[in-house]
């Protein structure tokens, strides 16, 4: 009996550490989106391993939204109600990620979403929801900062997808440019998965832009410089605000996306501790190289699963933690922190890179830069 | 002017594509009266065949016409002898299901062997152009779709004017009941319409696939469009599809140009209202009792 009893009590007391922290992901794993949400996925693997490492165990409950924001709603309702997580990460698109913003609020579950750009998500004053990545004012800022440091651009064409990712970049965008003196002459917003932007392409085209900047999802990324090849827009740069502009798919395609600049939260060359490392990793795994979505996710877990380990699995003290905490790893500095409106924001400096021989060259910020930015944009041939 | 011109060839290029889909929908219509719910899922499994041709063989997507044609004829006739043929009879109501439901199974099965993830051919002329002067281009893929589309129609037209069968078609169309007692063949000829018109979808699908992308939900899209077309043209006729079909191409291109975008899908949706407001039955159609 006392043996038992012993046995019993060391059983106890080493749970803790043996029992393993649930925590919910949702990502857009199939549909439209799943290229880039691939990227989060096998970021999270990774993390996940090297979260046993560290002796961390997880188990994560995998939930698909398939890009539509009515499925991460239900998606998050079952994660905070039936599936008792501590925490969520996730999800992918600014769409999913404000309508499920709300819902962690109610359900009071800390929510750090690794990768979404609407500005608005962070400025609710929402006490459970966190987020990894710089919003869409930063996109703006640093893509058109980067512009007017490499030439003098005076007019500014925008064609963007007409959801919450494009239109509230394109908005934050067109405020920053008014405060530059850059003049917008297009305005263009388009309803996703369209298959002929060739008519709203010469009506740019005639306008003469210096620059042209792009907010598109992966499908439409390729489509809007294939036609704009075919109509011959030959603005000083092209300037692709991330997600569709950033992937491995968009630099394949060498005809139409040599040049084209975009911007970034993460590089495989920065020299934030580990970055390098796990660039090369993901690669040697997964065959391709990583998009920025990979790190956002897989700090995004690590941050979520050290917190809620040292929590206790209390969601409360989670989000407390997740507060009140500093990080350093391959996203560099993160602390999520309310300035400007924003709560709950990760301060983060955003990239700027080219496609430069089919690979992403990092070329601002200088102290970043591996190569020397081509500006204007060639002659199409 | 170059931006009016530019918008108003990619309109006609684009619209001879949708025609394609749209005459498939409305032979359906007028030989069996059935409205094929699962006009645009067919047209989904041409994009895949098409796919799977350049992808596994290295067959042009354009050059594969001539395999994926009579392929998707035969898809068509199954289909009609199998499931189509038993609702000829039936209610309205449970022909759409049953057309609804082959619709969801193909695009489902499809979803599950090739996972829902955006499919892009990428062909050495996919982005190379014909400079047509005064900044006007036109997108070599898409003129040679429409190139292809119009030599189909021709031979379609062809088929049903001058050869027996095609005129058996459209003494179907015409009476069922006067031309069975005519002696022709009408379960016969059901076959044979069905599998034009998946054939014809089919074929829609693989040109527009280099400049489109594939994915297995893209047929609702299409299917839509296809109904806008055919009962903007007149339902069950040939002539009136093509011309909806560029009408709706050239509609789109245009309000995409001079109004926006966003809208344009609105302008084509306000137009058909117009239309079926002031001639029901279509801008070629005759109205039926």
């Amino acid at each position: 009996m006392r043996k038992h009893l012993l046995a019993l009590g060391a059983v106890l007391a080493l749970s803790p550490c043996l029992m393993a922290q649930k925590i919910g992901v949702i990502n857009s794993m199939s549909g439209p989106e799943a290229p880039i949400g691939e990227n989060i996925t096998n970021g999270i693997k990774l993390a996940d391993e090297d979260l046993k490492k560290k002796g961390i165990n997880l188990q994560l409950v995998w939930e698909d939204d398939t890009g539509k924001p009515q499925i991460s709603m239900s998606a998050m309702e079952k994660l905070a109600t039936r599936d008792n997580v501590v925490g969520v990460v996730g999800p992918y698109t600014s769409a999913c990620s404000n309508a499920v913003a709300k819902l962690a609020e109610k359900y009071r579950v800390p929510l750090l979403i690794p990768a979404a750009a609407k500005e608005e998500i962070t400025r609710q004053g929402l006490k459970y929801v966190f987020r990894m990545n710089a919003p869409a004012d930063k996109y703006a800022s640093s893509l058109i900062d980067a512009a007017a440091s490499l030439g003098k651009p005076k007019s500014i064409a925008f064609i963007y997808e007409n959801t919450d990712f494009g239109t509230s970049t394109t908005k934050t965008a067109k405020e920053y440019v008014a405060r530059k003196g850059i003049q917008v002459v297009a305005d263009e917003p388009y309803p996703k998965g369209a298959a002929d932007y060739r008519s709203t392409l010469a009506k740019v085209k005639s306008k003469n832009p210096d620059l042209v900047f792009m907010v598109s999802y992966v499908a439409d990324a390729i489509l809007l410089m294939r036609q704009s090849k075919e109509v011959g827009l030959q603005p000083q740069a092209f300037l692709g605000a991330g997600a569709g502009f950033t992937t491995t798919e968009f630099a394949k395609e060498r005809a139409i996306s040599e040049n084209v600049i975009s911007c970034t939260q993460w590089t495989n060359d920065v020299n934030w501790p580990g970055a390098k490392e796990f660039g090369a990793r993901y690669k040697a795994k997964f065959g391709k190289e990583p998009t920025y979505h990979a790190a956002c996710a897989y700090a995004s877990m690590m941050i979520m699963a050290e917190t809620a380990k040292n929590a206790g699995g209390d969601r409360a003290k989670t989000r407390d933690a997740l507060k009140s905490g500093k990080w350093n790893g391959v996203m560099g500095e993160v602390q999520f922190a309310d300035y400007d409106g924003f709560t709950n924001q990760n301060n983060h400096q955003m990239l700027v890179q080219q496609i430069l021989q089919g690979n992403y060259e990092t070329v601002l910020p200088a102290k970043f830069a591996t190569k020397k930015a081509v500006y204007p944009f060639p002659k199409w041939k | 002017m170059a931006v009016f011109l530019q918008s108003l060839i990619s309109g006609i290029l684009i619209g001879g594509v949708y025609a394609l889909i749209g005459i498939g929908l409305t032979l359906i219509f007028g030989v069996m009266r059935v409205v094929n719910f699962a006009h645009g899922d067919i047209m989904m499994v041409g994009m895949y065949l098409t796919y799977l041709l350049f992808t596994l063989m290295g067959i042009d997507p354009f050059v594969s016409v001539l395999i994926s044609f009579p392929l998707m004829f035969f898809f068509g006739g199954f289909l009609q002898k199998v499931f189509i043929n038993r609702v000829l009879n039936a209610v309205a109501q449970n022909q759409i299901l049953l057309t609804i439901g082959l619709g969801l199974i193909m695009s489902n099965t499809v979803m599950l062997i090739f996972t829902s993830d955006y499919k892009i051919l990428t062909t050495s002329y996919s982005s190379s152009t014909i400079q047509v002067g005064g900044g006007v281009s036109i997108s070599t893929p898409l003129l040679i779709s429409f190139l292809i589309t119009a030599a189909i129609t021709a031979a379609l037209g062809w088929f049903l004017l001058k050869t027996d069968t095609g005129q058996a078609i459209r003494a179907t169309a015409q009476d069922r009941d006067a031309a069975q007692l005519m002696g022709i063949n009408v379960s016969r000829m059901s076959v044979i319409a069905f599998g034009l018109g998946a054939a014809l979808a089919g074929t829609a699908g693989a040109l527009i696939s280099p400049t489109y992308y594939i994915f297995p939900q893209v047929g609702g899209t299409f299917t839509l469009k296809a109904f806008v077309i055919t009962v903007l043209g007149g339902m069950g006729s040939v002539v009136g599809a093509t011309l909806g079909g560029i009408l709706i191409g050239v509609t789109e291109s245009m309000s995409a140009v001079y109004i926006s975008s966003g809208w344009k899908d609105v302008v084509v949706f306000v137009l058909f209202l117009l239309v079926l407001l002031f001639k029901p039955s279509g801008l070629m159609g005759k109205s039926r009792t």
